[in-house]
């Protein structure tokens, strides 16, 4: 029922979407206030039917109403309240909802903050992309075709063939198949929103430049648009740092990007969004670029809806682990991109001609030119990163079937890119402070140049860089960190508030070299067993049973418990063992390794964690995964998963066994219990073996008083040592033995001893007197007893901290921008 | 302005150029073992030939399996990590890796799973990754 309100809202938000927007077209069209009006209203009125669905929406899941489809898929019983929230944006529907609602918003913002004549225009264009995004989960059901997938549908109407469905229309499922565990971080949490509100904010510059060739008025729109453009950037590079930051904390990669389909989708608008500003800013300085300006407004809103194509419509699904489910949106988002595509493109080339450009050219060495160069490298790299995500379509042009491009695509083209960018960073902040000819230019950049090339010195000493490929990047990276710090003390001296910019490029630098240093000179930590094998491969002495040479290296090393490992020659490592624990996850393992470095520093201890995947696994087939721990550090970090495991191997095979069990023998057997008792016979000396274990009778020892039962005869220890053969491991048990009597009948009193890491107790059972021989009962003796073990991967990663450090102060840059030009934007309003 | 206009056409083409050779040799097609033998590096869909032997050796900490890829043919795969955890339930993996003697040795693993609703309508409820 209460569904069915939420559906009627949806349906009602997106009538609303279709009115305000022939309202919003009228009203640019006639330049008429009072239908303009109007349509505020019913932006309005569609925000609060959208929000009142939301709500709705939340309510389902926190009441757990797993009837319908997107509540059972997406939530479930044991979900914490705040995932509930995840759970509401965690699939496709809800997720298109959360960014209607936020463009809902950034359109109020822009009816409050707008101008004539731009304001029409602008909101008609974001209700056609509210029009378009609502059409998604909107759900209408016509006869000919389906429109959307609500978010409201029940499992029925998803699946109504199924067995159970038909069996029972009304199934309801007692739980929800759940959030995926990798998704439950707080990370994720905020992720998902920031993402959107780049996305709905990057919508501004496209609307205003659309508005802009719609009034043919092609220099005041960049004034609002600006500020907007600048929050749409920082949203999203905050976005990109969260999304990064999880993958390295959680995922078992290993880094923070893998230029994964997703990821390059919210890295290319970041991009076209940075050339965008470029663009503008130099046609607010210079009154240039007009086209340019134009032309990545529409790219940067262009490439969100087109990676939302990509990795939304199914075309991804084989390449990408984070590809959503095929909801046969396929047509709908396919005319979403082309609707913007041509009405974006095609507008700007109708009106090609009436757009400003510069009489005269700029000269090499000019802030325009150097600017300019900076805008055209970023849209070259993300037009690069665009080719090589569309692969599963480009690639169909060279190969049938074609597979996505190798990591080193992106690396050989990004890293050149990079580097002239790195360059013409410094240049154009030179020439933006201060007009200069080559003269004075170089005059200018003595100290920075013998700053940058003593730390590149440095830098290729200490860490042994051998390529002339990194030493250039290298030097283009400290150049650019250099150079622009040197442009910014300047400049704090004249005018703090024109930092931002500075700050940025700074922050760029930074990363640069951050990159390189946490990308390339990662080294796997291993011992020396492994290390020596992976020489031998390298060498191609290995051969495997079948007599062919091993090429590939090994990556991992296994740790006994309690035996310190020398690892790398740096660290010896210490398996602690583990301890189970229900929280926050079921059935979760949390392995405790030692770390004690040979250089005499602080020792310290990894945590990494083992747990089932509840929302893949069943009672026959545990789906185990991993989450690593990072140890973060000035320096480097130490990056460490548990890749198997005693425990897990032991579950697993039980696991096998209990599934053979109830295929070949259907009715119970328990007869097992009984069979790990076993006897041992010792006389003094003696060694016996039993499975792995070997017993040693050393020595009888007396017993003291107070343990012995009342009316003690005899009383005595058996000083026993325990082997476990393959590991060396040894314990020395002192079982007692005693004869007492109570209503004149004798007994024997033999309390067992448990040897508690190999579970196992041992009692000291009888005399022989005749043969002065010992008896000896062993509880829990496995016969395939092993110790503890788990493998290990570990690496180290330098300088991870510097790339974290040059996200930030991009972070930072960018929002003293926002500020300036927000506050600038704000005093001309007030002055008219 | 003609000469300009003409390098910077020709600075495109060659841009555009350079940059679809590069891209259409760094990707490839997803071939069959036999196929692969020719080549150095390749990508082979298949399933899980469950009749042979497998397994992880901890000497050798290499997982190996067999493979009957789309064409039927069988070979052996080795890969050096530990058996990944779903592995039993895929439907169809893709290894990525090299052919040498008969044997694929592979550098990456994908899986591709089932729901785990045995649904029979073909539906497929892969849990879906929001971000």
């Amino acid at each position: 029922m209460i569904a069915t309100i939420g559906h009627l809202l949806l349906s009602g938000a997106f009538l609303a979407s279709i009115f305000a927007m022939i309202l919003y077209a009228i009203a640019a069209v006639k330049d008429d206030i009072k239908i303009e009006r109007i349509s505020h209203w019913m932006w309005g009125i569609k925000g609060l039917l959208l929000l009142a669905s939301s709500a709705i929406l939340i309510y389902l899941i926190m009441t757990n109403q797993f009837q319908y489809y997107y509540v059972w898929n997406y939530s479930s019983l044991d979900l914490e309240t705040m995932y509930l929230f995840s759970a509401f944006y965690g699939g496709q529907e809800g997720s298109f909802m959360l960014w209607i609602l936020i463009a809902c918003v950034v359109g109020l913002g822009l009816i409050k903050w707008t101008r004539k004549p731009y304001r029409a225009p602008v909101m008609f264009v974001m209700t056609l992309t509210q029009f378009f995004l609502l059409s998604m989960v909107v759900g209408w059901d016509l006869n000919f075709t389906q429109i959307g997938a609500s978010p409201f549908r029940t499992i029925a109407q998803e699946m109504p063939n199924a067995p159970f469905i038909q069996a029972n229309p009304d199934f309801v499922p007692a739980d929800g198949s759940g959030l995926n565990d990798l998704l439950k971080s707080p990370w994720m949490m905020i992720h998902p929103p920031i993402i959107f509100v780049g996305f709905a904010m990057m919508t501004v510059p496209f609307a205003f430049a659309i508005a802009s060739l719609w009034t043919k008025t092609y220099h005041e729109w960049i004034r609002p648009a600006l500020p907007w453009t600048l929050a749409a950037n920082l949203s999203l590079l905050t976005a990109i740092f969260l999304g990064g930051y999880w993958a390295y904390e959680t995922l078992s990669f290993g880094g923070y990007w893998a230029w994964d389909p997703v990821e390059n989708a919210s890295l290319v608008p970041w991009l076209i969004g940075t050339a965008g500003i470029h663009a503008m800013i130099i046609q607010r300085k210079s009154s240039r670029a007009h086209k340019a300006a134009l032309f990545f407004a529409i790219l940067a809103y262009v490439s969100i809806i087109y990676q939302t194509f990509l990795t939304r419509s199914g075309v991804l699904a084989d390449q990408s682990v984070h590809s959503f489910v095929d909801l046969g949106l396929y047509g709908q988002l396919l005319s979403f991109i082309v609707v913007m595509a041509v009405m974006g493109i095609g507008f700007y080339l109708y009106r090609y001609r009436e757009i400003p450009s510069p009489e005269n050219e700029s000269k090499f060495l000019s802030k325009e030119f150097m600017t300019f160069t900076g805008s055209m490298l970023l849209f070259i790299l993300g037009f690069v990163i665009i080719i090589g995500t569309s692969s599963p379509i480009i690639g169909k042009l060279f190969v049938p079937n074609p597979t996505p491009p190798d990591i080193q695509f992106y690396n050989d083209w990004s890293m050149p890119i990079a580097i002239i960018m790195a360059f013409a960073t410094v240049l154009g902040q030179y020439l933006f402070c201060q007009k200069h000819t080559w003269e004075s230019l170089a005059g200018a950049m003595i100290i920075p140049l013998i700053l940058t090339s003593t730390a590149t010195v440095l830098t290729i000493v200490f860490g042994d860089v051998r390529s002339l490929y990194y030493m250039v990047y290298i030097f283009a990276g400290w150049f650019t960190v250099i150079g622009n710090a040197a442009v910014m003390f300047s400049l704090i001296r004249k005018n703090p508030k024109l930092i931002g910019g500075t700050l940025t490029h700074i922050g760029f630098g930074v990363l640069l070299l951050g990159v390189l240093a946490s990308s390339v000179y990662t080294e796997p930590l291993l011992d020396r067993e492994i290390r020596n094998y992976n020489a031998r491969i390298a060498a191609g002495d290995v051969f495997d049973e079948e007599g062919f040479p091993v090429t590939q290296q090994v990556e991992m090393f296994s740790l006994e418990i309690d035996t310190p490992t020398l690892v790398n020659e740096r660290y010896i490592v210490t398996y602690r063992g583990y301890e189970l624990s229900d929280s926050p996850r079921l059935g979760q393992q949390n392995y405790i390794i030692e770390f004690e470095p040979i250089d005499g520093s602080r020792p310290f201890t990894m945590t990494p964690e083992v747990y089932p995947m509840l929302t893949t696994s069943t009672e026959d087939n545990i789906d185990w995964s991993v989450d690593p721990h990072v140890r973060t550090g000035w320096f480097s970090d130490i990056y460490l998963y548990v890749a198997g495991s005693k425990y897990v191997a032991q579950k697993n095979e039980e696991l096998e066994r209990r599934a053979q069990r109830n295929t070949m023998m259907p009715v119970g057997d328990q007869g097992e219990e009984d069979t790990d008792i076993q006897s041992i016979e010792l006389t003094m000396g003696d060694t016996v073996a039993a499975g792995p274990f070997t017993f040693s009778f050393i020595n009888f020892v007396p017993a003291s008083e107070e343990v012995l039962p009342d009316n003690t005869q005899i009383g005595i220890r058996a000083l026993i040592r325990v082997v476990h053969e393959p590991s060396g491991n040894a314990f020395e048990v002192e079982p007692l033995f005693a004869v007492y009597t109570e209503n004149e009948r004798s007994y024997t009193y033999s309390p067992p001893l448990k040897i508690d890491r190999w579970d196992m107790e041992v009692l000291f059972t009888r005399i022989h007197p005749e043969s002065d021989s010992i008896e000896l009962t062993v509880h829990g003796l496995d016969e395939e007893f092993e110790e503890d073990w788990i493998l290990i991967v570990a690496e180290k990663k330098p300088f991870v901290s510097v790339v974290w450090l040059g996200t930030f102060l991009l972070m930072g840059g960018f929002s003293i921008s926002i500020m300036r030009h927000w506050r600038r934007e704000k005093d001309t309003k007030e002055k008219e | 302005m003609k000469p300009k206009l003409i390098f910077g056409v020709l600075a495109i083409v060659f841009f555009t150029s350079l940059l679809m050779y590069n891209f259409g040799n760094s990707i490839s097609t997803y071939v069959n073992f036999e196929e692969a033998e020719n080549r150095t590096t390749s990508h082979v869909i298949g399933t899980w030939e469950n009749s042979e032997a497998h397994g992880f050796s901890r000497e050798t900490m290499q997982f190996s399996f067999h493979m009957k890829d789309q064409d039927g043919n069988v070979r052996r795969v080795v890969y050096p990590r530990p058996k990944p955890n779903n592995f039993e339930q895929a439907t169809q993996l893709v290894v990525v890796g090299e052919m040498r003697n008969n044997v694929f040795h592979a550098n990456e693993m994908l899986m591709k799973c089932p729901s785990k609703y045995n649904d029979p309508s073909q539906l497929e409820l892969v849990n879906a990754q929001g971000g």
